[in-house]
C-alpha cells in the first residue's frame, strides 16, 4: 500500500509537470496543442539516438529538451499563426484540428523510421529506503528534477517580470497591451517553454519506464486529463491534479489491475468536472 | 505633441467619428466633452491603437502612430486609461503597478509619487486588484498608467462609477500632473468638473467637433451652458 502510494507520487509528479506544459498554452492563448505528447516522444527519441551515437547522457538530454522547445517554437511561428487570428471557439477548434495533424505526422515519421526505438535512461545505484519502501535511484532523481522544475516555474510566474507579463496577458489582454506588452511575443515564449517541458517530462519518465515511439497519444491524453482536473491555465492546479491522478493510477493498478486503470482515471477526471467545473484551481498559478 | 488630423474612426469600417482635428501641446490638459454616444471613446481608442484609424492621421512627436500596435504606442509614451480600466484582477496592486512600468523596471521615485497622489493604494499594496472598490480600481488604473512615465496620459471618463466626492479628488490629482510635465487628454461627461482643471477643450457631438476653445471660453459659451452646465 505505502509502496503503491509512493510509486503513485513519483508518477504523479511527472503527470503534473506534463499537464503544466499543456495548460499554460491553453491558459495563455486559448489553444490546445494535441501534438504535445508527440513532441515529448520526439524529444525522447532524439536523446535515445544521440546516446546510441555516443553522446554522453547530459548533453544528449539537453539536446532532447532543446528539440522539444524548437519543435514547439516552429509550430508557434507556422501553423499557429492562422489559429491566433481567430477568436473563441473557432480558435480552439482550429488548433485542435491542426495539431492533431502535426501529431500524426511526427508519430507516423517516428514509427516509420525508428519503429523499435525507445528511450530508457537507467540510473545506477542501490535502492534507497523511504518509509521502509526501497525506491530506485531513477525514481528519486526523476522526482527531484520534476519538483525543481515545478517550483522553478511557479517562481517564474510569481516573481519575475516576464512571468507577471504572462499572467497579465491571461487575465486581461487589452490591459496587457496598454501596458506595453506584446501578446504575440509572450505567446511565443510560453509555447517554447511548453515544448521544453514536454522534452523534460519525456526524459524524467524514461528514468522509471521506457518511452517508446508509440507513446505520443497517451501522453497527450494524460496531459489533457491533468489539465481538466487541475483547472485550465493553473500551474499549481496541474501539479496537484497530477499527484492525485498518479496516486489513483497506482492504487487502481495495485488493487484492480492495470487494464482498467485508464477508465478509473477518466472517471476521476469526469467526477472532478461534475463537482468543480473550473477544476481544482480556477485562477492562474 | 499630439495632433489628430481629419480622423475617421469606428467599428467594422463604419466611421463613428468623422473628420476630427484635435491637438494637445506639451504639459497641457485638454478636455473632450460631449454626451453619451458622441464618439469620445471611439476617438480616444483609435488614437491608442485599440480601434483602426480609417482615414486621416495621428501624429505624435512628429511621427505618425496611426494603426500602430497598441503596445508600441504605449511604449512610445502614451498611456491610456480606458473607462473599463482593464486591470489585472487576480494580481496585487503592486504587481499591477510593476506591469505599468513594463518593459522598464519600476521607478522608485515614480512609485513614491503615486503613493503620495493616491495614499489608499499605498495601504493596499498586497490586495488583489479585483477585490477593491470601484473608486480604488480607478485610482489603480490611473496609477498603473503613470508608472510608465508617460508623456501623454489619455483618460476615458475617469469618474465612471465612482462617488461624486471621489470624482473631485480624482480631478484634483489629475490637475497636479501638469507640475510633472505630463500632458493630459481626457474625455468626460461631467463637464463642470473637467472644465475646472482643463486648459482647453473640444465639444464632440455626433462624431464631429462642434466647438473648441479655452476652458474659460467654453464655460462662458451659451451653447455649452445650455447643453452641459444646466444653465437656462
Amino acid at each position: 500500500m505505502t509502496a503503491a502510494i509512493l510509486d503513485g507520487l513519483v508518477l504523479g509528479l511527472q503527470f503534473g509537470l506534463l499537464g503544466v506544459g499543456l495548460t499554460i498554452v491553453y491558459g495563455m492563448g486559448g489553444v490546445l496543442n494535441l501534438a504535445y505528447g508527440a513532441m515529448a516522444v520526439a524529444s525522447a527519441i532524439v536523446v535515445s539516438v544521440a546516446m546510441r551515437s555516443g553522446l554522453p547522457a547530459v548533453p544528449a538530454v539537453a539536446l532532447g529538451i532543446l528539440t522539444g522547445a524548437a519543435l514547439s517554437l516552429l509550430l508557434n511561428v507556422t501553423i499557429m499563426r492562422p489559429v491566433y487570428r481567430r477568436r473563441g471557439d473557432q480558435r480552439v477548434l482550429l488548433s485542435i484540428l491542426l495539431t492533431i495533424g502535426v501529431a500524426f505526422i511526427i508519430n507516423g515519421y517516428l514509427v516509420w523510421k525508428l519503429p523499435i526505438e525507445a528511450l530508457s535512461l537507467s540510473i545506477g545505484g542501490d535502492a534507497i529506503s523511504i518509509l521502509g519502501v526501497p525506491m530506485r535511484v531513477g525514481s528519486l532523481l526523476a522526482s527531484a528534477i520534476t519538483i525543481l522544475a515545478g517550483v522553478g516555474l511557479i517562481l517564474f510566474f510569481r516573481r519575475t517580470t516576464a512571468g507577471k507579463a504572462v499572467r497579465s496577458v491571461i487575465q486581461d489582454e487589452v490591459g496587457a497591451r496598454l501596458c506595453g506588452i506584446n501578446p504575440a511575443s509572450v505567446r511565443m515564449l510560453i509555447f517554447t517553454l511548453s515544448g521544453a517541458i514536454a522534452g523534460l517530462v519525456a526524459v524524467t519518465r524514461s528514468m522509471t519506464s521506457p518511452v517508446p515511439v508509440s507513446e505520443g497519444f497517451s501522453l497527450t491524453i494524460l496531459a489533457l486529463l491533468v489539465t481538466v482536473v487541475g483547472g485550465l491555465g493553473s500551474v499549481k492546479g496541474a501539479m496537484l491534479a497530477g499527484l492525485i491522478l498518479g496516486v489513483v493510477n497506482a492504487l487502481s493498478s495495485f488493487y484492480i489491475g492495470s487494464y482498467i486503470t485508464t477508465i478509473v482515471l477518466l472517471v476521476a477526471a469526469a467526477l472532478t468536472i461534475l463537482l468543480r467545473p473550473s477544476g481544482l484551481f480556477g485562477e492562474y498559478t | 505633441m499630439l495632433e489628430v488630423r481629419a480622423l475617421d474612426a469606428g467599428y467594422n469600417n463604419k466611421a463613428v467619428v468623422n473628420d476630427v482635428d484635435i491637438q494637445v501641446d506639451d504639459g497641457e490638459i485638454v478636455a473632450i466633452i460631449g454626451s453619451n454616444g458622441a464618439g469620445k471613446s471611439t476617438l480616444l481608442r483609435s488614437v491608442c491603437g485599440l480601434l483602426p484609424v480609417l482615414d486621416g492621421d495621428v501624429i505624435y512627436e512628429g511621427g505618425s502612430i496611426a494603426n500602430r500596435p497598441v503596445y508600441q504606442i504605449s511604449r512610445a509614451g502614451i498611456a491610456f486609461v480606458p473607462a473599463e480600466r482593464h486591470l489585472f484582477p487576480g494580481m496585487t496592486v503592486d504587481e499591477n503597478l510593476t506591469l505599468g512600468a513594463y518593459p522598464k523596471r519600476p521607478d522608485s521615485d515614480r512609485r513614491a509619487l503615486i503613493f503620495e497622489l493616491f495614499p489608499r493604494l499605498g495601504e493596499r499594496k498586497r490586495q488583489a486588484a479585483g477585490t477593491m472598490s470601484g473608486g480604488e480600481q480607478q485610482m489603480l488604473a490611473v496609477a498603473r498608467a503613470l508608472m510608465a512615465i508617460p508623456k501623454l496620459l489619455i483618460l476615458d471618463e475617469p469618474t465612471t462609477g465612482i462617488a461624486p466626492s471621489l470624482a473631485v479628488n480624482t480631478y484634483q490629482s489629475i490637475a497636479t500632473l501638469r507640475d510633472h510635465g505630463i500632458a493630459v487628454l481626457v474625455a468626460e461627461q461631467q463637464v463642470p468638473l473637467v472644465l475646472s482643471i482643463a486648459d482647453r477643450g473640444y465639444v464632440l457631438e455626433n462624431g464631429s467637433i462642434q466647438l473648441e476653445g479655452s476652458a474659460a471660453e467654453l464655460r462662458d459659451n451659451p451653447m455649452v451652458q445650455k447643453a452641459y452646465l444646466g444653465v437656462a
